[in-house]
C-alpha cells in the first residue's frame, strides 16, 4: 500500500516536472535558462545513470566519459550518414553505450574495486583514439554540424534539446528508482558489500552486474547524444573530457547513492553551481571552488547530502560509499 | 492603487530614461566573449585578452566609443567547446551586450558560429582556423593573418620548392589544429606533384620521438613539415638534435605550436636554429606599423603583473587590432547596427597595429599575412634575445620579407 502511494507521487512528480519545462519552453523568451538548464539536466541524467553502477553495485566507472563520446558520435555518424531525427540518434546511442556497458560488464569478472576504475579509463582513450583516427566523423579536427528545422511546439532547437533531455532524465530516474526498489536493487546491494558471499546465497552476480553496466552504459549514451545538436560541432577532445567522469561521480557522491534523489540533489547542486560560477567567478577559482566542496561534503558527509538530510538512509546506505 | 502606483513608476522610469540617454551619463558600450583562461589554451587566452583589455584602456582614455566608455565582459570557457554555447547565450540574452568577440581558437569558436548566425550577429573572430567555410556566416570576421585555407602550406611550400625540395614528409600531431594543417599539405602537395615520401600521425602527448625521427630520416626527405603542438614541438627538436635529420633536408618545421610563446623558445634556445616556421608578428623592421610600438610598451609592462607571456607578439596585438576594426567601424557608420558595421568591415581596408587588414567574402583575410620566419642565431636561456631583429628572418610573405632561407636545415643548425 505505502509502496503503491509512494508511486503515485513519483510518477505524478515526474508529470508535473515535464508538464513545467514544457510551459516553460513556451512561456520563457530569454533563450539562456534553456542553455544552462539543458547542461544541468545533463549531469542529472549522467549522474543518476552512473550511480546504478557505481553507487547500487559499487563498481566505480570512471569511464563516464567514454560513454558519453560514444553516444556523441553515434549519433554523429548516423546523422551524417543518414541525416536520421534526434530520436532515432538517441535510440542507436543507448543501443550501442548498452553494447559497450556489455563490454565493461564482461571486465568485471576479473576485475573490480581500482583496477576496474583504472580498466574504464583506459577504454575511454581507446575510443577516443579510434575516433581521432575516424575521418568521416572528422577525425582530430573535430566536425560541425548543421541542425535540421525544428519541429512544433518549440520554437528554438535548445528548447526542443531542453525538454528532449529533460525527458532522458526521467526515463533515467524512474529506471533508477525501479532498480533501487526491485529485486536487481536488492542484488546489486548484496554484491557490492560482499560479492563472495552475495554469490554463495545465490545472488546471480554476475547477470546483475552485466544488466547494471548495460542499463548504466545505455543511458549515459543516449543523455550524451543530444549534445551533438546541442553543440553543432564535435571534437573527440570535447565529447571525450574525462570531466564528465569526475562531474557525474562527484555528483553522485555529493548526493549520496543510496536513494536515486541522491545524484539527483548533487547534480542539481553541482551543475547549478558550475553554471553560475562560470559566469560570475571566471578564473581559476571557479575551479577551486568546486574542489573544496567535494572536499567538504567526503570529510563532513561521506553518505552526501541524503545523508545529512534523511538519517534513515543512513542506515540502508551502509557499506562503502 | 497599486496598479496606478506601478503605472506612474513605470512611467516615471521611462521618463528618466530618455533623459539620461540624452545627458553625458551615458550607459557603456559592452562587448562580451569568453575567453580561455583555464585549461589547455589559457597561455594563449590569457595573452589574447589582455591585447584587448589594453585597447579598451586606450579607447576609453581617449573618451570611449561614440562618447560612450567601452566595457568588456570577460568569462572563462575553461578552454572547451561544450562551455561557450551556454555563455554566448548569456552574453546575448541576459547581459545584453552590444557587441561580441570569439574566444581564442578554434575549439571553443565552432559551436557559437551556428548561433550567431541564427540570429544575424556580428561576431569578430580570434584566430579560429577555417571555422566559418561550412557555416558560411556573412558577419564574421576573423583578426587572424591565415587567409586563405591553402595559403598555409602553400607558402612553406613555395620556400621548398625554391630551395630545391621534390618531395615531402609530413609529421603531424593527431589533433585538430595540426590535422587541418596536414590536410591542406597533402592537397597542396598533390596539386604540385610532390610526392609524399613519409606521411607519420602520433598520437597527442607524445615525448619520445626518436624512433619518428629515425623513420623519418630512413625516407631521405627535402622537405619535412612538421604540424605538432607545444610539448611535442620541444620533443621533436630535441630528437632532431640528438639523432640529425640527414643532409637532403632543405626545410624542416612549417606548422610548429608553440614556438612562438617566450617560455618554449627560451627553454628550446639553441635547437630552434635554422627552423623554419609560421608566426604571425615578430620585431623586425618591416613589422611596425602606426602604434605598434606604443602597443609593446603598454603590453611589456602589464604582462608582468597579468603572469601572460613576457614577448606577445602570437596574440595580443591581433587582440588588439580587433578592437581597432570595431573602434573604425563604429566611428564611420556613426552606430552601433551590426549588419552596418560588417558592411564597413567588409567593404574597408583596415589600419591596424599589426598592419592593414582587408576580409574576403568568407570573413577571412583576402590574402595571408602568415609569415614563416627562420630561427637564426639563437642562444640557450635567454628571453631577451628574442626581442631584437634578426632572430627570426621573415621569408615569408614578400612585402615583409626580411631575409632569405639558409638552406639545407643541417647548414642553418650551425
Amino acid at each position: 500500500m505505502m509502496k503503491h502511494r509512494n508511486s503515485i507521487v513519483f510518477w505524478a512528480g515526474a508529470a508535473v516536472f515535464l508538464i513545467a519545462v514544457l510551459s516553460m519552453t513556451q512561456i520563457v523568451r530569454n533563450e539562456y535558462p534553456f542553455f544552462a538548464g539543458y547542461v544541468i539536466l545533463q549531469f542529472i541524467a549522467l549522474a543518476v545513470a552512473w550511480s546504478i553502477l557505481g553507487g547500487y553495485a559499487g563498481y566505480v566507472n570512471f569511464g563516464t566519459n567514454a560513454f558519453f563520446g560514444v553516444g556523441v558520435y553515434t549519433a554523429v555518424a548516423l546523422f551524417k550518414a543518414t541525416g536520421a531525427p534526434l530520436v532515432v540518434q538517441i535510440a542507436a546511442a543507448a543501443v550501442v553505450g548498452m553494447t559497450l556497458g556489455f563490454g565493461v560488464g564482461l571486465l568485471t569478472l576479473r576485475m573490480r574495486g581500482i583496477f576496474f576504475s583504472i580498466a574504464t579509463i583506459a577504454l575511454a582513450i581507446i575510443i577516443e583514439t579510434f575516433v581521432m583516427n575516424w575521418r568521416f566523423v572528422g577525425g582530430a579536427a573535430g566536425i560541425q554540424i548543421q541542425r535540421p528545422p525544428v519541429m512544433a511546439p518549440f520554437d528554438s532547437y535548445v528548447k526542443m534539446l531542453f525538454f528532449v533531455q529533460a525527458l532522458l532524465v526521467v526515463i533515467a530516474v524512474s529506471i533508477a528508482r525501479y532498480i533501487q526498489n526491485s529485486r536487481i536493487g536488492r542484488g546489486l546491494q548484496a554484491l557490492r558489500d560482499d560479492e563472495l558471499a552475495a554469490e554463495c546465497t545465490g545472488v546471480p552476480t554476475l547477470k546483475l552486474k552485466l544488466v547494471a553496466c548495460m542499463i548504466s552504459g545505455a543511458l549515459i549514451s543516449a543523455a550524451g547524444a543530444p549534445a551533438a545538436m546541442y553543440l553543432q560541432y564535435a571534437d573527440p577532445s570535447s565529447a571525450f573530457n574525462l570531466s564528465y567522469s569526475v562531474s557525474a561521480l562527484a555528483m553522485a557522491l555529493i548526493g549520496g547513492t543510496a536513494h536515486w534523489i541522491g545524484p539527483v540533489l548533487g547534480a542539481i547542486l553541482l551543475g547549478s553551481t558550475q553554471q553560475l560560477l562560470a559566469v560570475t567567478i571566471s578564473s581559476e577559482v571557479n575551479v577551486l571552488v568546486l574542489g573544496i566542496m567535494l572536499v567538504l561534503f567526503v570529510v563532513g558527509a561521506p553518505k552526501g547530502i541524503i545523508g545529512l538530510l534523511r538519517p534513515r538512509y543512513r542506515l540502508r546506505a551502509g557499506g562503502k560509499p | 492603487m497599486k496598479r496606478r502606483t506601478f503605472l506612474g513608476g513605470a512611467m516615471a522610469v521611462a521618463v528618466l530614461g530618455q533623459g539620461s540617454s540624452a545627458s553625458a551619463q551615458q550607459p557603456p558600450i559592452k562587448i562580451g566573449m569568453s575567453m580561455p583562461q583555464t585549461g589547455g589554451l589559457a597561455g594563449g587566452g590569457k595573452a589574447s585578452l589582455l591585447g584587448i583589455e589594453i585597447w579598451r584602456d586606450d579607447i576609453n582614455a581617449k573618451g570611449g566609443l561614440l562618447g560612450r566608455k567601452v566595457e568588456l565582459v570577460v568569462y572563462d570557457d575553461k578552454s572547451s567547446a561544450s562551455e561557450t554555447p551556454a555563455i554566448y547565450a548569456k552574453l546575448v540574452d541576459v547581459d545584453k551586450v552590444d557587441l561580441l568577440f570569439a574566444p581564442y581558437a578554434t575549439v571553443p569558436t565552432a559551436p557559437i558560429m551556428p548561433f550567431v548566425k541564427q540570429r544575424g550577429l556580428l561576431l569578430m573572430g580570434n584566430f579560429s582556423f577555417q571555422v566559418n567555410s561550412k557555416v558560411g556566416h556573412d558577419m564574421w570576421f576573423n583578426n587572424a593573418p591565415w587567409g586563405p585555407a591553402d595559403s598555409w602550406a602553400a607558402s612553406f611550400l613555395d620556400l621548398a620548392q625554391k630551395a630545391g625540395g621534390k618531395n615531402m614528409a609530413l609529421l603531424t600531431a593527431d589533433q585538430e589544429f595540426a590535422q587541418n594543417l596536414a590536410l591542406t599539405a597533402r592537397d597542396v602537395a598533390k596539386k604540385r606533384n610532390l610526392p609524399v615520401v613519409f606521411d607519420q600521425v602520433y598520437p597527442p602527448n607524445t615525448v619520445e620521438f626518436s624512433s619518428i625521427i629515425r623513420a623519418l630520416k630512413a625516407a631521405k626527405p627535402d622537405i619535412v613539415y612538421v604540424a605538432s603542438y607545444p610539448p611535442d614541438s620541444a620533443g621533436i627538436l630535441r630528437a632532431v638534435n640528438e639523432i640529425g635529420i640527414g643532409d637532403d633536408v632543405k626545410i624542416f618545421g612549417g606548422g610548429m605550436v608553440g614556438l612562438q610563446f617566450a617560455a618554449v623558445m627560451s627553454n628550446l634556445g639553441s635547437l630552434l636554429n635554422g627552423v623554419v616556421n609560421y608566426n604571425t608578428w615578430l620585431p623586425e623592421k618591416s613589422m611596425y606599423f602606426d602604434g605598434t610600438k606604443e602597443f609593446f610598451d603598454k603590453y611589456t609592462k602589464r604582462a608582468v603583473e597579468a603572469k601572460v607571456d613576457p614577448l606577445g607578439y602570437y596574440l595580443a596585438p591581433f587582440g588588439y587590432a580587433m578592437g581597432q576594426m570595431i573602434e573604425a567601424a563604429v566611428n564611420s557608420t556613426k552606430s552601433l547596427d551590426q549588419k552596418g558595421i560588417a558592411k564597413y568591415l567588409r567593404e574597408n581596408e583596415h589600419k591596424t597595429i599589426v598592419g592593414p587588414i582587408a576580409f574576403s567574402a568568407d570573413g577571412e583575410r583576402k590574402e595571408t599575412a602568415t609569415l614563416q620566419a627562420q630561427f637564426r642565431g639563437v642562444k640557450d636561456k635567454d628571453i631577451e634575445q628574442f626581442r631584437s631583429s634578426g632572430k627570426q628572418v621573415i621569408l615569408f610573405p614578400e612585402k615583409l620579407k626580411t631575409g632569405d632561407l639558409i638552406s639545407p636545415f643541417e647548414a642553418a643548425r650551425k
